[in-house]
């Protein structure tokens, strides 16, 4: 199974992350400095890295303003964290949310059609998730708010607090 | 029948009452005691016991939410009014209310929607309804060829639980009653109306267990965008009401209005016709939905009932179905909605009988039990009935735009319900006890009417009155939606000719009364127009029932005319969003808004043509109950003859003047103004059909003669606020003279009361100085008078010389504050 | 005479598909919607029997991923060599909303000879769609040396309509900026009403430059956010102004520039 995260540029803004930076406002919540948001990916099926790569980068990331990474994994919690963040520092909690098993997932539907257009014929499961870096120092409790408050539904979904 | 791993038969021949009352509990059936006892009586008949797929059909079709048990069942109602009724007099001259008597009337309906609603529309026998209350949405004559229809629906319970999933099947939902409408409609247009709690409320205030409402509301505006938009219709027309009796409860309406060549209208299906199920694949998505809308939100609720849509799904399907429609390849379409394949097939082949292989359902993964096969209500479904010669046709058809289709089985001629299920009989009852078995107990409903008192007399100065004004417009209830419009892609398909928001141009906005989509693309050189307008009132209900439903109805009916409607070519279609039937006051405060219904389809000549009630809309949370304040929701669509003899809110030019018509009546209460300065008392506004169905009509007339330039009409806020609109719409200043407005007893309102009364039947319009003279003569012997005009300067001003009132504000400061309340979710 | 023949290519999610027809047969075309299935199952010249191609607004797909590029890549994948051959023989093509989203990232625009994706249409920077007029300037400069044939015949700023979420205008570094200006390829900006610069919303997405529509050097090939073709009469206007003959809207007389050049 691979794992791919694509980033912003940082010269480009982050709308999204903004967007929720505000939301968390009227939560009442200060002290966070930033949010990124970026969007995960899981792929599994008979593909060669190359393809991953392939699906990663002509797919799911935009070549002017984004680029991404793509790594090995086991399972959804096998990834080391900081590796796949760049200018990762103590004071960043990172969100990540997925829809739990049997929930519709149109976004995984409609890159399991693509990666068909990109001449990747073996089939391959794709599952689409969120990640948010928070940038700011935030505790347990607080995080657990702003996940069940406002980013994820966890009748649908579920999280982790790294 | 026996019982294998994947069907179980369930004994119920000895099962006592406790325990069938038990076994629908446990297995979330919602069916009371009397519904389980027929069930075991008629396969007591049969010489056996059900399978579990055998009671899940069963529990589906008998739903609320499929049969309607309440508004068409039997109900005893009895009516307590106080005899002294201070109705038309204004001025309370007893204050001793110990004096009042009380009368009491009683009645008995055999089916409350036949007997109210559904009667006025028999009796007003339009020629131009073509379909009304007997498919999925209702149908009118649009012109020779076409006809237009019309369906509203709620998606209430699933909006609370997770808001952008729940809305957006409920968008989705809708779309595919106007597909399965007939043979198919093409849809035009989105409408939506909103009820959340207030998005201000502080966090802590919030009981746990339940969404933000700023959160329900961001996800319910996300739910319809992402479906609407995608499925490429317009959302054109809708109304949010924040009131926090919705905090626990939302309410979601959405709307689809499409149109149908006339020769499309019937299905007829015909035994040995394949049944073809199209579309997305069957998941455990939304088990149980439709028993579950019986049930009240409790805070532990069944997880599968959630629903997420793939509108991509649903416009494949509509691409396609539309062609297979034009070559006229199959005879009966539904969509499947609540109850899945169960209620879709269950209808179609009520009349002839069916056979299903369940194991031919195409599945998003394994694991599904033949029951949930059957009533799974994953989305983007459509069930066909296809002449056997046109199988592969139709299947070709879908192939090629990439929809899946499958034959399932086919209609027979035993007018019984069998189903397969990997060469087992799991299912094999009769169509009749299907969908006319379910029994009729009689509901005791009762109402009282309350007894209104008029407020003290309200005097304030100049400045407080520009204060409660400027309160007004940035009032929830009141100010600007276009962080929700703009959101929606209102303009797709390029027919929205007159926009949910108005303006003179792009800088300036103000809220459009209604919608109209000119279908130029479908129906090549025609100049028709199809209006769309709403009305709702929930604070009127609070008091009295019959109030709100009434002017709901007239609001709808003004709001339509406003823009260019002709009053004699309008239809209208209910949605009942009320709480808990079985307890008696709430019964009949629904009986009282039904009776409503009746009286004003009736006084204004306008019908039913197609409607939806959600009922139990109740919440209960650490063993406290809230039941949501009652709202009667109308939708109006009426038929435009010349899209070009219409008109928007905003003012046109300088030196044009203004008109108010109809009667101010001192009636503030469950207004804007007396929410603002917290003041119990004022009489609900009532609606007088006789007066203001004049007026509408020669409003036509004048706007067909091109003889009004703007058109509003006073709702929330009364006439300062309508009159605010539309100078500030158009940064134009206006002067108006409250002392020659006219009331319904000279001195008997004072100024503020005269510029915050929220009276039914009223308008104000715009018109030039050299059209003055055939505009009078055409509203000659109806209430009106010319109240200002249009200025150079721009200020909107409203003076009373009598009572030294002066207010005056700048347009674009007016227009400030009714922008900037909701700006974002 | 023949008659001009427009190729209107859908996809599922295509949605603007019927009103872009009726914009370009009030203009004398003949058109044919056709669904990407049926070009690539059919003769592989079929696209040559067509003057002109447009790729109308909606959302192919779904739109979950990233706008117009789940389209992008199967066109590019399976039709790039027909697709590249008809737009360098000079044959008009426009992309309207989800169209310009396809176009610039198959890389069809701004330069069809490098077809390649250097340019992008990413998230409005208020986050969240946008469905509203604007005033569109198209310079001075540009209506005197540019060779975009679609925008001939245009006063100094138009209204339009643009309803979209991922608009924002960039390209992949300034050079390639500097070049689109320098080749008079920006020919439309969006503007107030007297033609400065706008702040938002009537600037809806936060382009560089304000840019809202681009053509390439020859001219031919065509993309936008805006939607010409709901502002075809003057009807669709909010103050139902008109350019001509009390009836018609700006949005025809882009159509007919088409239509008009191949004649």
């Amino acid at each position: 199974m691979f794992r791919i995260e694509v980033f912003m540029k940082k010269c480009f803004k982050n709308p999204k992350g903004s967007q929720v930076l505000s939301d968390i406002s009227w939560l009442g919540i200060k002290n966070i400095a930033k949010i990124e948001y970026c969007p995960l990916y899981l792929i599994d099926g008979d593909v060669k890295i190359e393809d991953v790569e392939k699906i990663a980068s002509e797919l799911l990331s935009d070549k002017v303003t984004e680029f991404c990474t793509v790594s090995r994994c086991s399972d959804l919690n096998s990834i080391n964290v900081n590796s796949s963040v760049p200018s990762l520092s103590s004071s960043v909690s990172i969100i990540e949310i997925w829809y739990k098993k049997g929930v519709t997932d149109t976004v995984a539907e409609s890159i399991v059609k693509a990666v068909k257009d990109l001449g990747i014929t073996k089939d391959v499961k794709v599952k689409a998730g969120h990640k948010y870096c928070l940038y700011g120092t935030i505790s347990r409790a607080i995080l657990d708010t702003i996940v069940t408050k406002l980013l994820a539904n966890t009748l649908v979904q579920e999280y982790e607090i790294k | 029948m026996i019982s294998t791993n994947d069907c179980k038969v369930i004994k119920i021949f000895n099962l006592s009452d406790d325990q069938l009352v038990e076994l629908s509990k446990n297995n979330a059936l919602y069916l009371s005691l009397v519904e389980m006892q027929a069930i075991q009586c008629y396969f007591k008949k049969l010489k056996r016991d059900p399978t579990d797929v055998e009671i899940e059909t069963i529990a589906q079709t008998w739903s609320e939410h499929c049969k309607h048990k309440t508004l068409t069942g039997p109900v005893d109602y009895t009516e307590i009014s106080p005899v002294l009724s201070y109705k038309n007099s204004g001025v309370k001259k007893d204050s001793n209310s110990s004096h009042i008597t009380y009368t009491t009337v009683k009645k008995r309906y055999d089916n409350l929607l036949k007997e109210t609603i559904f009667k006025a529309t028999v009796e007003l026998n339009k020629k131009w309804c073509l379909s009304v209350f007997n498919d999925n949405a209702g149908i009118i004559d649009f012109d020779s060829k076409n006809g237009v229809a019309f369906k509203v629906e709620t998606h209430n319970h699933p909006s609370a639980l997770e808001p952008y999933g729940g809305a957006a099947t409920g968008m989705g939902g809708v779309i595919r009653d106007i597909l399965g409408v007939g043979l198919g409609a093409k849809p035009l247009a989105n409408t939506d109306v909103f009820c959340f709690g207030n998005p201000t409320t502080k966090i802590s205030k919030i009981p746990a267990g339940i969404h933000h409402p700023k959160r329900i509301m961001s996800g319910v505006v996300s739910g319809v965008r992402d479906y609407g938009n995608r499925m490429g219709i317009p959302t054109v027309n809708g109304a949010v009401y924040f009131d926090d009796g919705y905090m626990a409860n939302p309410l979601v309406f959405c709307g689809t209005m499409g149109i149908i060549p006339k020769n499309k209208i019937a299905k007829k299906v015909v035994s040995g016709d394949f049944i073809l199920v199209v579309g997305g694949k069957t998941g455990r998505d939304g088990i149980h939905g439709a028993t579950f809308s019986s049930a009240r939100l409790e805070s532990k609720s069944d997880v599968n009932a959630v629903q997420i849509g793939n509108p991509i799904i649903e416009k494949k399907v509509l691409d396609a179905m539309l062609k297979a429609r034009d070559l006229n390849l199959y005879r009966g379409v539904t969509d499947c909605g609540a109850g899945g394949l169960s209620s879709a097939i269950g209808e179609l082949g009520e009349k002839t009988g069916a056979i299903v292989y369940l194991d031919k359902v195409p599945l998003k993964y394994d694991g599904l039990h033949p029951w949930e096969i059957w009533v799974s209500e994953a989305q983007e479904r459509m069930v066909f009935a296809v002449p056997p010669e046109n199988k592969e046709k139709i299947i070709e058809i879908f192939k090629k735009e990439d929809v899946e289709a499958v034959v399932v089985g086919k209609f027979t001629n035993d007018e019984k319900l069998t189903i397969m299920y990997n060469d087992n009989v799991v299912v094999n009852i009769d169509m009749s006890f299907l969908h006319n078995g379910v029994p009729r107990p009689i509901r005791c409903a009762v109402y009282k009417i309350r007894e209104e008192k008029v407020q003290k007399p309200i005097k304030m100065g100049s400045s407080e009155i520009l204060k409660v004004l400027k309160a007004s417009l940035s009032d929830l209830n009141v100010c600007s939606r276009e962080w929700i419009i703009r959101q929606y892609d209102h303009e797709v398909q390029g027919q929205t000719i007159v926009k949910p928001l108005h303006g003179n141009g792009i800088e300036v906005s103000g809220p459009g009364d209604a919608a109209i989509i000119f279908p130029y693309t479908v129906v090549k050189g025609t100049k028709k127009g199809i209006v769309l307008a709403n009305g709702l009132n929930p604070q009127y209900g609070k008091v009295n029932t019959y109030k709100m439903a009434a002017s709901a109805i007239e609001e709808s009916l003004r709001n339509a005319v406003s823009v260019g409607a002709d009053i004699e070519k309008i239809s209208i279609l209910d949605n009942f969003c009320w709480g808990n039937p079985n307890n008696p006051e709430i019964l009949g405060s629904l009986v009282r808004a039904a009776k409503a219904c009746y009286d004003m389809s009736k006084a204004f000549g306008v019908p039913f043509i197609s409607g939806k009630d959600s009922l139990h809309n109740e919440y209960s949370m650490k063993g406290k109950k809230y039941s949501i304040p009652p709202v009667l929701m109308i939708s109006a669509m009426g038929i435009i003859k010349n899209v070009e003899n219409t008109v928007t809110m905003p003012l046109k030019a300088e030196g044009n003047k203004i008109f108010v018509l109809g009667v101010t009546r001192n009636e503030l209460g469950g207004s804007v103004f007396t929410k603002i300065k917290n003041i119990k008392n004022g009489i609900i506004p009532d609606v007088y059909p006789k007066e203001s169905k004049i007026i509408m009509k020669k409003i036509y007339h004048a706007i067909s003669k091109k003889l009004i330039e703007s058109c509003h009409d006073c709702c929330e806020g009364g006439i300062a606020v309508a009159i605010s609109e539309m100078a500030f719409a158009a940064n134009k200043g206006v002067k108006i003279d409250i002392d020659v407005i006219k009331t319904e007893k000279v001195d008997l309102l004072t100024a503020v009361e005269i510029l915050f009364s929220e009276s039914n039947g009223r308008f104000v319009v715009e018109v030039k100085p050299d059209n003055q003279a055939e505009f009078i003569e055409i509203f000659k012997g109806s209430i009106f008078s010319e109240v200002g005009y249009v200025m150079d300067e721009k200020r909107v001003i409203f003076e009373s010389k009598k009572n030294g009132i002066y207010v005056q504000e700048k347009p674009e400061v007016l227009l400030n504050f009714w922008r900037s309340t909701l700006t974002g979710g | 005479m023949k008659k001009v023949k427009v190729l209107i290519l859908r996809a599922a999610g295509t949605n603007c598909d019927y009103e872009t027809q009726f914009a370009f047969e009030l203009c004398g075309a003949v058109v044919d919607r056709v669904h990407i299935n049926s070009l690539l199952a059919g003769r592989k010249d079929k696209i040559f029997e067509y003057d002109i191609l447009a790729l109308p607004g909606g959302f192919s797909y779904g739109d979950d991923i990233a706008s117009g590029r789940v389209l992008a890549n199967e066109i590019k994948n399976k039709l790039s060599d027909r697709i590249r051959k008809f737009v360098l023989r000079g044959n008009p093509v426009i992309g309207i909303c989800n169209g310009f989203q396809v176009l610039v990232k198959m890389g069809l625009l701004p330069d069809p000879e490098l077809f390649e994706q250097i340019a992008t249409l990413s998230y409005n920077s208020s986050n969240k769609f946008e469905c509203r007029w604007v005033y569109l300037k198209i310079e001075k400069k540009i209506k005197n040396e540019s060779n975009c044939i679609w925008t001939k015949n245009l006063p100094n700023v138009i209204n339009l309509p643009v309803a979209h979420g991922e608009g924002k205008f960039i390209t992949k570094n300034q050079k390639i900026l500097k070049s689109l200006n320098r080749n008079n390829q920006i020919v439309f900006r969006y503007s107030t009403k007297d033609g400065n610069k706008p702040a938002y919303p009537l600037c809806p997405n936060g382009s560089i430059q304000q840019i809202a529509g681009i053509c390439n050097i020859k001219g031919n090939v065509f993309g936008l956010m805006p939607h010409p073709e709901r502002y075809i009469f003057a009807l669709q206007h909010p103050a139902r102004e008109c350019c001509a003959d009390k009836k018609y809207g700006w949005g025809k007389i882009i159509f007919q520039n088409a239509v008009d050049f191949v004649e």
